[in-house]
């Protein structure tokens, strides 16, 4: 746990044409993540949370301010970052294993040296069996696992998952969490992670990082002190519940704020 | 006993498919035979089955249907493969330039509209009574629901698909190639099924003008000498060609895109 892995400095994205007034998305955003760490970021929907995971990966530009992963300033899409959307994204036309291979594939990997990594993957993901099937074969959660693989299959320092759960059911989602928990432990990479399920955040997260209304700033950062490796268990106890409250408090404000606006 | 027959005839799977086609063609036929003997009596006007299979018979062993399935066959061998590449190539041009699609696309549309094969008897008049105006009439009528299908389902390719692919730092052509395209196969052979009926429609026009053999040739003369029967016949083999070909690419566009099928 030493460097830097993520430094956002003073990031602020106005989105807007000649004919319509131009909003504000992210002002002057600072933020800090360090390497191996894993922080989730909260806030009421339109903070412009999505945004700025899009800006890190290079998939859009920052009006001003900048990106910095491992040193190296963010101008486009790179192997040292991959993303997970909330929709699993996969390919329909591939089989699992040539999905999950995709982004080595693309980075012209060998095909044979592509195959035996996905084959990892999957693996750790818990979809061995599956690897010749198709996405529309496997039940959402299963898909879910499988985008996750494949964004870790091509080894990216920085693991950035946009609301990953959010289009899964209750179940399964609380299986997931779990599982990306496993996912991570056996990896270790620096993840930053939306949600917009507090309980999901306090249980996966080092640390909860809470962003304003419109337009979104950084309203607070609050450390999660469960040690790890943490169990579904934990969820249950009375200092998860407040951090929960202490965070959904915080929340509240804004989307109050934002109503009344 | 009955009812175990309908149900068996509800499944689903290839041979209770089989059993319903051929039972439903049995009852058109024995109702078409019904008609031409009983209430039609003109074999002119309509001729039964019967005779029509035997004009089939009498076409086969005079080698006249040999003869013009030569002659459509080329036509639709050489114009038909053409104007599906040719479609799918305008149909890309139109979508990786937004200046060529602004430019031709309106002018396309145009021509997509006005109904080609009026234009059949001016092509023979250019091109003569051989091949080539036959081939460009049937190139004309295929290649516009191929490029209109092309280009539409390039550009309704998933964006979510699409964005996902670049973060993970696709160049253009590799979203393209892994993205786009293999999105856009399965309804681009949407297209080539539309062109096929058309295709079909466009041969036996053109035949009709101008030409020695073929099967619009051999339909044009049995109309001109009231033989209901071998006209009727050739009607048939045109349609068991459509069938034929349409199944075919059905076939193609379930294998290629199954996950729209579930």
């Amino acid at each position: 746990m030493s460097g830097v892995a993520l430094e956002i400095e003073g990031v602020t994205k106005v989105f807007g044409s000649r004919k319509s007034k131009p909003v504000v998305a992210l002002e002057g955003i600072d933020l800090q993540v360090a390497e191996g760490e894993f922080v989730a970021i909260v806030g009421a929907s339109g903070s412009g949370k999505s945004t700025l995971l899009r800006i890190v990966s290079g998939l859009m530009e920052p009006t001003s301010g900048s990106a910095t992963v491992h040193g190296k300033r963010v101008t486009r899409p790179g192997t040292d970052r991959a993303m997970v959307f909330q929709r699993d994204c996969l390919l329909p036309w591939k089989s699992i294993i040539d999905n999950v291979a995709y982004g080595l594939t693309l980075a012209r990997v060998p095909a044979e040296k592509a195959r035996s990594t996905a084959q990892r993957y999957i693996d750790v993901a818990g979809l061995g069996g599956f690897e010749h099937h198709y996405p529309h074969q496997l039940s959402g959660g299963m898909r879910q696992r499988a985008n996750v693989a494949r964004a870790m299959a091509v080894d990216p320092k920085l693991l950035m998952l946009d609301e990953p759960f959010a289009a899964l059911d209750s179940q399964t989602r609380e299986i997931m969490q779990a599982e990306l928990l496993r996912i991570w432990g056996a990896t270790r990479k620096t993840v930053v992670m939306i949600t917009h399920q507090i309980d999901e955040a306090v249980f996966l997260a080092d640390r909860i990082v809470v962003f304003s209304a419109r337009p979104g700033k950084v309203k607070r950062s609050i450390p999660v002190p469960f040690p790890r490796p943490r169990a579904l268990s934990i969820k249950r106890s009375a200092e998860f519940g407040a951090i929960v409250d202490e965070v959904w408090q915080l929340i509240e404000e804004e989307v109050r704020a934002s109503l009344n606006h | 006993m009955m009812r175990a027959l309908l149900a068996y005839l509800e499944r689903h799977g290839a041979v209770p498919t089989l059993v319903r086609s051929a039972i439903s063609f049995v009852v058109v036929i024995a109702l078409w035979q019904l008609i031409a003997t009983q209430f039609v009596t003109s074999s002119m006007l309509l001729a039964p089955p019967s005779e029509v299979l035997k004009a089939l018979v009498n076409e086969i062993q005079g080698g006249m249907l040999w003869k013009n399935t030569i002659a459509t066959s080329i036509s639709l061998a050489v114009a038909f493969p053409i104007s599906v590449v040719l479609g799918v190539f305008i149909g890309l041009a139109l979508c990786s330039n937004r200046l060529v699609s602004m430019m031709f696309g309106p002018m396309l549309t145009a021509l997509s509209s006005i109904p080609i094969i009026a234009l059949a008897p001016l092509f023979v008049a250019w091109l003569g009574l051989g091949y080539a105006s036959k081939f460009v009439l049937i190139g004309m009528v295929a290649v516009f629901p191929v490029i209109v299908t092309t280009e539409s389902a390039l550009r309704s390719a998933d964006a979510d698909l699409i964005e996902a692919s670049r973060a993970f730092n696709a160049s253009g052509w590799q979203v393209f190639r892994t993205v786009t395209f293999p999105y856009a196969v399965s309804f681009i052979i949407g297209g080539v099924r539309v062109a096929w009926a058309r295709a079909l429609v466009g041969v036996v026009v053109a035949e009709f003008f101008g030409s020695f053999a073929g099967y619009g040739y051999a339909i044009m003369a049995a109309g001109q000498t009231f033989d209901t029967a071998t006209l009727l016949a050739y009607v048939f083999i045109l349609g068991v060609l459509g069938l034929v070909g349409s199944l075919l690419l059905e076939y193609a566009e379930k294998r290629l895109a199954p996950w729209r099928y579930v």
